[in-house]
Order: structure tokens, then C-alpha cells, then sequence
């Protein structure tokens, strides 16, 4: 009740920056006598019936009960907290790290698998690809299949620095594609809120981090994120950059400088319209917002891979099912790369990495590329969409 | 006629007990020696069933009812445990109903308090359910279902059966069919038996007609919730607009309600029972939560201007999920 008033008191008193905010964020659900006639949500979900129930066919209404379902999330462990048992704490409450556990298991299994099939017919079988090992430093804690425990808020340690983060489990699948090697210069396009940009930091193989995004308020929640996970020393402008700025730009200001590139380009966030209705993408007034998406998510990964030196490799990563947002995008980056910049970008496969993960994860069955992590009421995370890229020249 | 027939017999019974003197061989017989009391009782009664001063059970009565040995005596020691006064009166009216001797103890074996009623009682309320439109056939069906029901008093009876025909428009035809196939409505809380008729009503745009055939009432609201809402996120189920039109055939309500879940899972939902068992566990929570919330504030909080255009949200920030509802119970 108290929060009421203060909102309108607030709102009354600062009646001429309302024209500074935009009009999509403007507090006013609770001016309106009534309910929205078509709620955004259900204009999401009516759109997503429409292109889904085509496109994943029988596997639709699953992902569908999912996504209207409480999602499941991961605690992202900070290992700068100086918490000495935030991990077996968690343990105990049932939670296994996924990451360690699905690459002991699924690693064993695809030796033995080579093994007894190098002796069959070689002609037949493809060469097994040199499958490169998962960085064991990020650990991201999850509850078993069909558990539906939550997680408790992360407590601060002596220094005021949280023990863990609590995101959606497959958010972390692009970092750990993206392999960051020690000493390695990595830019993440369009980071916040953060969640993926301290993964990233939890390598600690990075050398330099260009966190960016476009929204001035975004960017402070991301540096506020850092403040609350990073000790002060961290935070050092030689070790860390936050900018807010356009992300299309920087392919041409910083071209050829980093060797990793996370591009999780804005989406519809298939998940986050379907269930909530304040500023939802699906709303009538940003239509022509929605529909210019992918050519924006075509310029970001552009500028991604003109910013990447040759034989770095760039991620990029959607939380949307939408084919538009993903394989198109690509392809179309690819080949607008090489036509218009002369630029030869290749696709690595990520069949083995959605292997190796399978248990936890429930991937949708061959893309033309990338990956695709599906929402199931088994395993409740996603929708995240990934496809990493090799620059060749 | 029957019942005429039944009722000369009743008196024929009667009379033997007050004479009866039978020392049986078999097994104990405590109370068969007291039948010296009722001889003394006043002989010319008038053919009323339980006006019998000390009127007690006797096993070799019970064996002229037609109960076999064992069942005379699982009668008898249920009566006693009982302590009921009017046991044999209770038995009149049942045998007046036309039940045989086996579910007669069947009833009471599920029901026991029925011992403890009185046989009048119990007559005007049989009658009262007779009148609701519960013909022969049925009425009996229900009672040796469903024995609580004479437990109910007449009362009770009339409340459940004024809300479905005031408030929820059901036909007297259909209040008798409710009440025929799910007796349990009469037990029910009558604020959540209307919450239920307004869930289906609105909720699932579901009418009265299809209420009836698909015996929505024998489901609690809770199995009811969880069928349909799996349904209707899975995109199988819509909730009509106004002028009753969805985009997809809802299935009828009679197949998704009155199947076992098995079948309901392979043919309605086409999903896992695993799913469905997850989904089970995640509604339990959201209706807590429901329920938590509607206690605490009938406003609905907005969280401030904050920026949710991302997955990988901090559990601590979480946006609250409108849900999509129609339908919502006035709180205020």
C-alpha cells in the first residue's frame, strides 16, 4: 500500500521527466480502470502458437506448458566470494554442479564409444572431432531432473560479496562454448544484465573484458551486478570496460581486437512475453520495434565479427525459438560478412557439446546450425539459442 | 405394493420377537434370554416401526431377516460397538428400500453411524430424496453407494440442492442427476461447491448440460484445476470468448474429466506421466501462492519501472507472472 502512494506522489512531482523516459517505461498499469483488452502476453502466445506448433511440430505443446511454467534456475558460483562453504551448503539441499558432473559422465561415454567403434569399418564413420575440454572453472549448481526446489537469495560474505548468482541454467552454455583461454581479450556485445559477463569472468582466463550494452539504465544494473561479485581491486579499468553504447559501432572502432566475442543479441524473450505483461515486446505500440529485430541482430553479430582478430571465435546467442532470430541471422551474417566485407566465417559444430550435456538440457533434435536448448517440464530451462562462428581471414 | 407386503412382514417380525425364545445350539446368544421384556411390552401396536420400547436386536431375528449366520453375527457386534438405540428400526426402513441382507451390511459396515440414527429419521429422509426426483432403482444405487447420504439431514439436502437450482441454473432434472451420480456434493462446503460450478462456468466456458453428462462434481476443484490447466497450456484447451468461439476444438469435458489418467494423458493430453506429475507438483505451489498472496493484499503489486528484457534475471528480482486468467474471484 505504502509503495502505492509513493509511486504517484513520485510520479506527480517529477511530471516533466516523464518526457524523458521513454513511453514504454513509463509506471502506468495502474492508471488504467481496466484490463488491457489482448494482454501482450496473449498476442505473444497467439504468435507463438502460429510459427512454433509448425516449426518444433509434436515437440510444441511440451515447450509450451514449460514456458508457462515457473522456470528453473542455476546459482552461478562466485568463486571471488570468500564464503568458504557456498557450495557444499548447497549440496546438501540437493543441487549438483551440472557442468563438472555432465562432463565426467558423458566424457567417459564417448571414449568408450570410440573405442569399440575404431575398430568397425573406418571408411564408414566421420573422424571423431577433436572435442575441446570444458573450462572446470565455472561451476553452476542446478536441482535434479523434476526437482522443483527454488533457490534461496545469495547471502553476502565478510566483504559484502554474494556466493552465487541465480540465472537460468542455459544461459551459461554460450560462455562455455565460447572457451575463453587464458590471456585472452573478450567483448561481450550486449552484456547486461551480467549474468553470462561474470561466467565469463569466472574463467578467470580473461585477460580484458569489453562489457557493452545499449541502454544507459541496463548498463548500471550490470555495473551494479559487478560491484556485488567483484571485489574492489577487480574492477579495474585495465581489467574491466563498461560502456553503453551501440554495439553496431564497435565492429568498426574496435576491429580485429579480441579474441573472443559474445554477441546475446536483444530477442523477443520468448519465455519473459509469454508470462509477463509490463513492456512486452508483443505490445501493439512496439510492433515495428519487434519487426526490425533480426536485421538488429544481423548488425550486432556483424559487428561481432568485425571486431574479433582472425582465428578468434564468436558466440551468438538468442533466448528466443524463433528460426527468424536464429539460423536466419546467421546465415545471414555469414554470408553478408563475406560478401560485403570480405570477411570468411566458419561454423563449428556443437553437436558434441549438446551431447555432453544432454542430461541435463533438453536440445532440440538437428539444426541447419547452432543449438537449441527446449523448455521442458523435465528440465525447465531455456529457451536458449547458440551457434559459435571461427574467423578465418 | 411391495412396500405393503414388506410392511406386513415387518409386523409378522415384530410379533416373533416379542415370543421368541429360541436357545440356539450355535455359538452364544446373550441377549436372545432378554426377550422377556418385550413380552411384557404392549402387544397391540399399531404397526409403527419404532415405537418398540427396549427394542433390541436379536440374532435369530436378524437370521429371519434373511442375513446368514455370519452376517447376523457381524450385524450384531457392529450394533453393539455402536451402542445404537434403534437399530432395529434402522434395519426396517433399509429392508423397506428393497436391499438385500448383503448390502445392508455392506452399508453399515462402511457407514457405522448409520446404527446410531433413528429409524424415523432416516425414513424422512429416504422420502425427502425420494421427492427430489430419485426414483426406485437409483435411490438405492446411491444409498448402498453412497451411505453418508442419510447421514444428511434434510436440511442439508435442501441447501445443496437451492444453490445448484438459484445460483448455479441447473434444471431439477439435472440437480437430480448431480445428486444421483456424485452424492459427495451434498458433503461439500457450499462456497466451494459454487467455486467450482464458476470455475468450469467461466474458466473453462463449459455449460450446464456438459456439466452434467461429464459428472464435473465427483472431481475436486484441485484435480479439475490441474486436468484442465495442463491442457490449456499445452494449447489443447482455450476458454471461449464472449461469443463462445476458440480458435481449436476443446476437447469435451467429458473426456478429459470422467477417463482415468492414463488415458487422459495418451489420448487428451498427449504428454508423459512424468510431465504431468511435475506439472502437478508446480500448481500445488502456485495456488499456495495464490492463496498467500489473495490474504495478504487485494492490490496487486507492480514492481517499478524495472527492466526484465533479459533471461538470466537475479531469482530475487522476479517479475510477477500475470497469469492468464478470465477468471477472478472478487476479493475485495
Amino acid at each position: 500500500m505504502a509503495a502505492y502512494v509513493c509511486t504517484r506522489s513520485c510520479i506527480s512531482k517529477f511530471k516533466e521527466s516523464i518526457r524523458f523516459i521513454p513511453r514504454r517505461y513509463r509506471v502506468k498499469t495502474k492508471w488504467a480502470a481496466t484490463r488491457p483488452k489482448f494482454p501482450a502476453t496473449e498476442l505473444a502466445l497467439h504468435n507463438f502458437d502460429t510459427s512454433y506448433s509448425i516449426q518444433l511440430r509434436d515437440l510444441w505443446p511440451s515447450v509450451r506448458v514449460a514456458m508457462l511454467c515457473e522456470q528453473k534456475y542455476g546459482a552461478l558460483i562466485n568463486s571471488f566470494s570468500s564464503a568458504p562453504n557456498v557450495i557444499t551448503d548447497l549440496e546438501v539441499q540437493g543441487c549438483k554442479d551440472f557442468i563438472s558432473f555432465d562432463c565426467s559422465r558423458n566424457e567417459v561415454h564417448q571414449s568408450s564409444q570410440d573405442s569399440t567403434t575404431s575398430h568397425r569399418d573406418s571408411t564408414k564413420l566421420e573422424p571423431a572431432p577433436l572435442q575441446p575440454s570444458i573450462t572446470p572453472d565455472i561451476k553452476c549448481l542446478v536441482f535434479p531432473q523434476g526437482d522443483i526446489s527454488r533457490f534461496k537469495p545469495a547471502r553476502p560474505d565478510s566483504s559484502g560479496i554474494l556466493g552465487y548468482y541465480l540465472l537460468d541454467a542455459a544461459s551459461v552454455l554460450p560462455v562455455l562454448a565460447l572457451d575463453v583461454q587464458p590471456g585472452h581479450t573478450v567483448l561481450d556485445l550486449c552484456a547486461a544484465p551480467g549474468g553470462k559477463t561474470l561466467a565469463l569472468l569466472q574463467t578467470h582466463s580473461v585477460n580484458y573484458l569489453w562489457a557493452n550494452d545499449l541502454s544507459g539504465s541496463r548498463t548500471m544494473r550490470l555495473r551494479r551486478t559487478l560491484q556485488s561479485y567483484l571485489p574492489k581491486e577487480f574492477m579495474d579499468e585495465n581489467k574491466i570496460l563498461v560502456t553503453s553504447t551501440d554495439g553496431r559501432q564497435l565492429g568498426m572502432t574496435e576491429e580485429k581486437r579480441f579474441d573472443r566475442v559474445l554477441v546475446d543479441v536483444p530477442c523477443t524473450t520468448d519465455r519473459h512475453s509469454a508470462m509477463v505483461e509490463e513492456n512486452n515486446i508483443f505490445k501493439r505500440s512496439r510492433t515495428k520495434e519487434r519487426q526490425k529485430l533480426p536485421l538488429l541482430q544481423t548488425q550486432l553479430l556483424l559487428a561481432g565479427i568485425q571486431a574479433t582478430r582472425r582465428g578468434g571465435h564468436i558466440v551468438y546467442s538468442t533466448c528466443s525459438l524463433s528460426q527468424l532470430q536464429n539460423e536466419c541471422v546467421v546465415q545471414q551474417a555469414i554470408s553478408l560478412a563475406q560478401q560485403e566485407l570480405g570477411i570468411t566465417v566458419e561454423v563449428e559444430d556443437l553437436r558434441w557439446f549438446a551431447q555432453r550435456f544432454s542430461d541435463t538440457f533438453h536440445f532440440a533434435p538437428q539444426l541447419c546450425v547452432g543449438e537449441l536448448v527446449l523448455p521442458h517440464l523435465r528440465a525447465n530451462f531455456g529457451p536458449i539459442y547458440m551457434c559459435k562462428l571461427h574467423r578465418i581471414n | 405394493m411391495g412396500t405393503h407386503v414388506c410392511k406386513n412382514q415387518m409386523v409378522r417380525w415384530m410379533w416373533r420377537w416379542s415370543v421368541c425364545r429360541v436357545a440356539v445350539s450355535r455359538g452364544h446368544m446373550p441377549y436372545c434370554s432378554a426377550q422377556q421384556e418385550p413380552h411384557q411390552a404392549n402387544p397391540s401396536h399399531n404397526g409403527q416401526v419404532t415405537h418398540r420400547p427396549g427394542n433390541q436386536l436379536t440374532l435369530c431375528s436378524l437370521l429371519e431377516m434373511g442375513f446368514s449366520e455370519n452376517q447376523a453375527k457381524e450385524m450384531h457386534e457392529g450394533a453393539t460397538k455402536s451402542r445404537g438405540k434403534h437399530v432395529p428400526s434402522v434395519l426396517t426402513a433399509l429392508l423397506l428400500l428393497g436391499l438385500n441382507p448383503s448390502s445392508i451390511l455392506k452399508i453399515l459396515q462402511t457407514c457405522p453411524e448409520v446404527y446410531s440414527l433413528k429409524g424415523a429419521d432416516m425414513q424422512q429422509r429416504i422420502d425427502h430424496l425420494r421427492k427430489m426426483g430419485l426414483v426406485e432403482g437409483s435411490l438405492q444405487r446411491m444409498i448402498s453407494h453412497y451411505p453418508k447420504v442419510m447421514l444428511l439431514p434434510v436440511k442439508r439436502v435442501n441447501m445443496v440442492s437451492r444453490l445448484l437450482k438459484e445460483k448455479c441454473l441447473f434444471t431439477i432434472q439435472q440437480v437430480t442427476d448431480i445428486l444421483r451420480d456424485s452424492p459427495e456434493v451434498l458433503e461439500e462446503d457450499l462456497a466451494e461447491l459454487e467455486y467450482k460450478f464458476q470455475y468450469a462456468y467461466f474458466r473453462m466456458g463449459v455449460r450446464q448440460p456438459e456439466m452434467v453428462k461429464a459428472k464435473l462434481f465427483r472431481l475436486s476443484l484441485s484435480k479439475l484445476r490441474c486436468r484442465h490447466c495442463f491442457l490449456e497450456r499445452r494449447g489443447l484447451y482455450q476458454t471461449p470468448d464472449k461469443k463462445g468461439q476458440t480458435l481449436i476444438v476443446n476437447p469435451p469435458l467429458k473426456d478429459v474429466l470422467c477417463v482415468s489418467e492414463e488415458t487422459y494423458l495418451k489420448q487428451v493430453a498427449m504428454a508423459t506421466a512424468e510431465e504431468f506429475h511435475i506439472f502437478r507438483k508446480l500448481m500445488a505451489r502456485e495456488q499456495e501462492e495464490e492463496e498467500r498472496e489473495d490474504e495478504y493484499s487485494s492490490d496487486e503489486d507492480e514492481e517499478l519501472g524495472e527492466d526484465k528484457d533479459d533471461d538470466d534475471d537475479d531469482g530475487v528480482h522476479r517479475g510477477k507472472p500475470h497469469w492468464k486468467t478470465g477468471y477472478r474471484r472478487d476479493k475485495k
